[in-house]
């Protein structure tokens, strides 16, 4: 089941699965931070950053792509709306209103930025274990006051592990569904009804067998998970990171 | 000697129903005992008491001597339970990591627990596979790790609840394997099932459960004749008037 | 409860990708699974799933509306709608722990938990673009209220269904119980 998202973790031993998971949480954060506001050449940049990372990693490209087809569909949809309403002269006139040139680019680099976006999460998702990243959110906010960080770090990890459960549940609630002939059925309520009804049953249930399975193999939020030790080689990735970030800053504000 | 004790155990559900009622049970270390009945008699109930992921109503459940509501955790350690559904009850992203688990929240240190991994994987035949990803494992595979999570936990009860639904022919001499391989070692097992089948010829004790209850207790060749009365198929073997035989050979 | 919250977080999570297709349109379930939280867990784990989720978030997961992620996110023009998620959580939460399973106090705890989400986002839009009032009200407000409408019949007729399956005594419910015990 859960084999069929591209979001669950892809075990291997590539550049991004041996990084320490602290690095690789900040240097998530920072680049989503810059990727949304970084201009065609410095998106260029770390696109093609990101892609030989994801290479590297293993993750099969083709399945990867068709994973996210749905996801593709919501960034035409974004390309188009800005395309059409951002002003400037139309290139072609349908109707009276038309993409114009200026649209299409501002589309396109929208589109652009929420895809790596995107790509970036998910090749952190598919690197890191669940429990890496509980042990990466522990340390990162212990020294943030008023958080209680060992139980928001347990969440975290549970977060991680549930999220593919869910996608590939409902897709399969999805399609039984389609194959009944739900596509007929036009009242909205309805249909969101007898989606999530499902799906939260599924998805309620499994949680369940999930926490009694870990509680049979005497579970505490405190366990002796292998530390944490950053190398060398973490710091130099981080120093990359801020590189590019610096280069492609400054490729924007050209 | 006894190394698990049940006392008149009983458990009203908050919606009112009963789950089980008053049931005694004692296993002797060692022993392989098969709980038979059909769906809903309330199998995986009672399980579900022997490691305290419920509490009972009334009554005690004694591991060793130490009831289980004093130190549900320890009791956890004594008694690994492998479950029902095979998906669910995957913890980890890899093999490995799914088999540490157990270790990991005793508290072991890291060469102590890598140790017990391997030797548990190596011990359901599973050693090759320690990188995958347990999702993609078939069903008796499945199973076969559960049954090394709890080893390398060090149980010395295991209880299998239905260990063998959806499971075909290859799956299920695999896991039944693996079970028998445990009890050579020692383990007690409980095994709870509704097709008795593939098990009885191993087992030394056979258990009916009906509506909450034990209706039947004692060794398989006396109870298997009692056995359609309360809804659970009896072997074609014994209808034939044969011993069963094992499903290994 | 820790499980079950994580797991709504998820759910959370998970909506900004799981869409129902009406006309045209599609219906994104995140909003939808907020109020859920709030609904099926109470007024403490229901804000405490949505902190989770934004959170996952912040450390740039690709979980906000529309596959985005990142603290740029909470600072930019929709940030007030992520924030208010966590106030209306806690208040549908309140209001229908007080409603026990009265279908008509839900629907106005949901309610006035989809009017706190636009209370906090659509003054913070008005701040971020510098758009007038009216102007962000006509683009950040009026053109959803049909589809919260929807989500909001939904989310009364949903928690109604799913509400027996979250059982006190479960597993889930107990384990961080026991870990601390
Ligand atoms: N939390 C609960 N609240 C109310 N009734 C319950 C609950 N859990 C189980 N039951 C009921 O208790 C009875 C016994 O269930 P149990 O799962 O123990 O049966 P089982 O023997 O394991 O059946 P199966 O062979 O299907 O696994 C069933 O009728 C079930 O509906
Ligand atoms: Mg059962």
């Amino acid at each position: 089941m859960a084999e069929l998202t591209a979001f669950g973790y892809h075990p291997g031993d590539s550049v991004l699965h041996r990084l320490d998971p602290r690095f690789k949480l900040v240097c998530l954060i920072a680049t989503s931070l810059t990727v949304l506001d970084s201009g065609m050449a410095a998106l260029g940049l770390w696109s093609a950053a990101c892609a030989i990372l994801l290479v590297k990693t293993g993750v099969s490209m083709p399945r990867l792509l068709r994973e996210l087809r749905y996801f593709g569909v919501l960034i035409l949809f974004v390309f188009v709306a800005r395309a059409f309403s951002a002003g400037g002269d139309p290139l072609v006139r349908f109707w009276g209103i038309g993409p114009s040139r200026q649209g299409m680019m501002e589309g396109a680099l929208v589109g652009w930025r929420l895809g790596l976006v995107v790509l970036l999460g998910l090749s952190l998702m598919a690197t890191t274990r669940s429990w890496q990243v509980k042990a990466a959110v522990e340390s990162l906010l212990r020294p943030v006051p008023f958080i209680p960080h060992k139980r928001a770090a347990t969440m975290i990890g549970l977060l991680f592990r549930f999220i593919p459960q869910i996608l590939s549940a409902a897709r399969e609630t999805a399609d039984a569904q389609k194959a009944r002939g739900i596509g007929n059925r036009r009242n909205p309520v309805f249909r969101l009804v007898k989606l999530a009804v499902p799906l939260l049953r599924k998805t309620f249930l499994d949680a369940d067998r999930l926490a009694a399975a870990m509680e049979a193999r005497c579970y505490t939020e405190d366990r002796s998970t292998p530390p944490l030790s950053a190398a060398a080689g973490d710091w130099s990735f981080l120093a990359a990171v801020c590189a590019l970030s610096a280069v492609a800053w400054v490729l924007s504000r050209l | 000697m006894n190394i698990l004790e049940a006392d008149r155990l009983s458990h009203r559900f908050p919606d009112g129903s009963m789950g089980i009622h008053e049931i005694g049970l004692t296993l002797r270390k060692g022993s392989f005992t098969v709980l038979a009945g059909p769906n809903g008699s309330g199998k995986t109930t009672f399980l579900r008491h022997l490691n305290g992921l419920l509490m009972p109503t009334s009554g005690e459940v004694r591991i060793k001597g130490v009831p289980v509501r004093e130190d549900p955790r320890r009791a956890r350690r004594l008694v690994g339970m492998v479950f029902q559904d095979a998906d669910s009850q995957i913890v980890g992203e890899t093999v490995y990591d799914d088999a540490a688990f157990g270790p990991e929240n005793l508290k072991l240190d890291r060469r102590e627990i890598h140790r017990r991994v391997l030797a548990a994987l190596d011990a359901v035949g599973m050693s090759g596979l320690a990188g995958q990803r347990p999702h993609l494992l078939s069903g008796g595979e499945k199973r076969r790790l559960a049954i090394a999570g709890i080893l390398a936990m060090g149980s010395e009860v295991v209880i299998l609840d239905e260990p063998f639904s959806n499971l075909d022919y290859p799956g299920v001499r695999q896991v039944l394997g693996a079970i028998l391989d445990l009890h050579s070692r020692g383990r007690t097992i409980l095994l709870s099932t509704h097709d008795l089948e593939k098990t009885i010829a191993h087992a030394d004790r056979l258990l009916l459960m009906e509506k909450g209850r034990i209706v039947a207790d004692g060794r398989p060749g006396a109870v298997l004749g009692q056995t359609e009365r309360y809804g659970v198929r009896r072997p074609c073997a014994v209808r034939w008037g044969r011993a069963v035989e094992s499903w290994l050979n | 409860m820790t499980v079950y919250a994580a797991l709504m977080a998820a759910l959370i999570a998970a909506g900004a990708y799981i869409a129902v297709p009406v006309g045209p349109v599609p219906i994104v379930l995140q909003n939808m699974f907020v109020l859920l939280a709030g609904l099926l867990l109470g007024w403490r784990w229901g804000p405490a799933a949505v902190a989770v989720y934004l959170l996952a978030g912040v450390c740039g997961l690709p979980v906000f509306a529309g596959g985005t992620g990142g603290i740029g996110r909470l600072a930019g023009p929709t940030g007030g709608y992520l924030l208010g998620y966590l106030p209306a959580a806690a208040a549908v939460g309140w209001i229908s722990q007080r409603a026990e399973n009265r279908t008509f106090l839900d629907v106005a705890g949901l309610i006035v938990g989809t009017a706190i989400v636009y209370l906090c986002g659509v003054p913070w839009l008005k701040m971020v673009t510098g758009m007038s009032l009216s102007k962000s009200l006509a683009v950040g407000m009026v053109p959803f209220l049909l589809g919260d409408g929807l989500k909001i019949v939904a989310a009364a007729a949903i928690a109604k269904a799913i509400r027996p399956v979250i059982r006190k005594d479960s597993g889930a419910a107990a384990t961080h119980e026991y870990s601390r015990s």
